[in-house]
């Protein structure tokens, strides 16, 4: 299975040097991933009003949060289906309760990249005692969307995490 | 730098495996180092499934600048005159990258009774030990500013002389002040490009600076004597003819906060009498006359007198009485 992959992947490379743009995209597969990473700085707007907006993750620091956002782009001409977003919470963070997001989709968590559940279902054992897991305990999330992702619509993904 | 990118790259590649990533170390994340994210999205077009990554986005933490220092766990107690006493804080680095701090000593705290004087030198920095002692080394601003990794600590003492004017129950204060030499400043406040591994440096929740305050307690103590005395003549009356007996009652007291040590008491045997053998007591429990292991004698030579070696001796320990008697000489 691995292997077929990577035959694949190799023989896409090839198709781009000789035929273009569009046909390598649709080689490379229908769906374009992307994933940024922004901190929520406070602004001052025309009015002196203080407001929140979303720029570029610089300056991260302990006790920062990022807001980590992943789109998911349908480059095709034909519907993708049973569309999946997974999503590590990064090394040093600590998933943020509640934050995750995105629109017509279902979201679940786990503790070892596996087990997937909802927070009611995942669980720890301390010093004998089983007890529902914290969120900073979640090493990674999924989203599973609903509905198919229609050509040129993205789906969003989105989740906070705070530098330990 | 280099190795840290690998690093990255490595976790990455686990995680796509489906393996744990509970390894991760529970510290805080350092300074100039890259946190690395990628997602991967699953997806089925038709009847064929595939898996695709998105780029790898790294973001490198910056160094936040944070400090704690540690106040001396109780005052140190002090008596008036007494020179070279020590207070020992502790300042750490609760940021995230090396850093080193300015250490500021303030003998001249309002709001106690009395300012102690520092000495010279004032700060001295632990050798590790946690102790005072010849291996630790006068502070110098500017020449040896304790550098300290994230989560390191060192231990300052600070010397003070106690002026002889200060009395029972009062308190010195004096603030040691630890802060980043990179800068300081209200949480947020960035220095660009000041960072470890030249990242920026954020001024974090403790401004980068902090002050703890340590106290010499004064413990004075006085101890006091008061006698009295009762007569008994050989009438049965209270008239202090040749043959009667006095009895004296010697109440001894610690007075103040803290300990007196090595409290004598020494009363001579008034002319005209003489001690009655055996009577010393003290608290009511007989003291033998010879120079012995109990507390109290009695000593013929060169004067005549009583000796009690009552010990150390706190305000608690309440009233000590120490009673003998002595006999009117019938003939001079």
């Amino acid at each position: 299975m691995k292997k077929g992959i990577r035959n694949y992947i190799g023989a896409a490379a090839i198709l781009a040097g000789s035929l273009g743009g569009q046909a390598f995209a649709q080689d490379q597969g229908c769906i374009v991933l992307k994933s940024v990473a922004e901190q929520e700085k406070e602004v001052v707007n025309a009015k002196g009003e203080k407001t929140k907006q979303l720029v570029a993750a610089a300056k991260i620091v302990p006790g920062m949060e990022v807001v980590w956002t992943v789109t998911a782009n349908n480059i095709c001409k034909v519907p993708s289906e049973k569309v999946t977003i997974n999503n590590p919470v990064p090394e040093h963070m600590s998933y943020v309760a509640d934050t995750a997001f995105g629109a017509g989709s279902d979201i679940t968590y786990s503790l070892d990249g596996k087990t997937f559940g909802v927070p009611t279902e995942l669980t720890v054992t301390e010093n004998g005692a089983k007890r529902q897991a914290r969120a900073d305990e979640y090493r990674q999330i999924r989203w599973v969307f609903r509905s198919p992702l229609q050509p040129g619509a993205s789906a969003v993904a989105r989740f906070r995490a705070v530098l330990n | 730098m280099q190795s840290l990118r690998f690093g990255a790259a490595i976790f990455t590649i686990a995680l796509a495996l489906g393996l744990s990533s509970n390894e991760a170390r529970a510290v805080g994340a350092d300074a100039g180092s890259t946190i690395s994210n990628t997602a991967t999205v699953d997806y089925t077009v038709g009847t064929v499934t595939s898996t695709t990554s998105s780029n790898t986005v790294n973001v490198t933490v910056a160094e936040i600048l944070n400090v704690a220092v540690g106040a001396p766990a109780a005052a140190t107690p002090v008596a008036p005159g007494q020179a070279g006493q020590r207070l020992r804080f502790r300042v750490e680095n609760t940021g995230n990258g090396s850093e080193a701090f300015l250490l500021t000593l303030n003998s001249n705290v309002t709001g106690d009774a009395f300012d102690p004087v520092a000495a010279a030198p004032s700060i001295y920095l632990d050798n590790g030990d946690g102790v005072f002692g010849a291996g630790d080394v006068p502070y110098v601003p500017g020449t040896n500013d304790p550098l300290l990794n994230e989560d390191g600590f060192v231990y300052v003492f600070v010397a003070h002389n106690i002026p002889t004017t200060v009395t029972d129950g009062q308190d010195g204060f004096v603030t040691l002040t630890a802060a980043a030499r990179t800068g300081t400043g209200t949480a947020g406040t960035v220095f660009a490009g000041q960072g470890t591994a030249g990242t920026d440096a954020v001024v974090g929740t403790s401004t980068a600076t902090q002050t703890a305050q340590g106290i010499y307690s004064v413990e004075a103590v006085t101890v006091t004597a008061t006698k009295s005395q009762t007569v008994t003549d050989p009438f049965g009356a209270n008239r202090p003819l040749p043959g009667a007996t006095i009895h004296y009652s010697v109440a001894v007291n610690a007075v103040g906060s803290g300990t007196a040590t090595t409290v004598v008491f020494t009363d001579n045997i008034p002319a005209g009498t003489d001690y009655v053998a055996g009577s010393l007591r003290r608290n009511g429990t007989p003291l033998s006359d010879a120079t012995d292991a109990d507390i109290g004698e009695y000593e013929a030579t060169p004067t005549p007198r009583v000796r009690v070696r009552v010990g150390n001796l706190q305000q608690s320990d309440g009233t000590q009485t120490i009673t003998f008697d002595v006999l009117i000489k019938t003939t001079n």
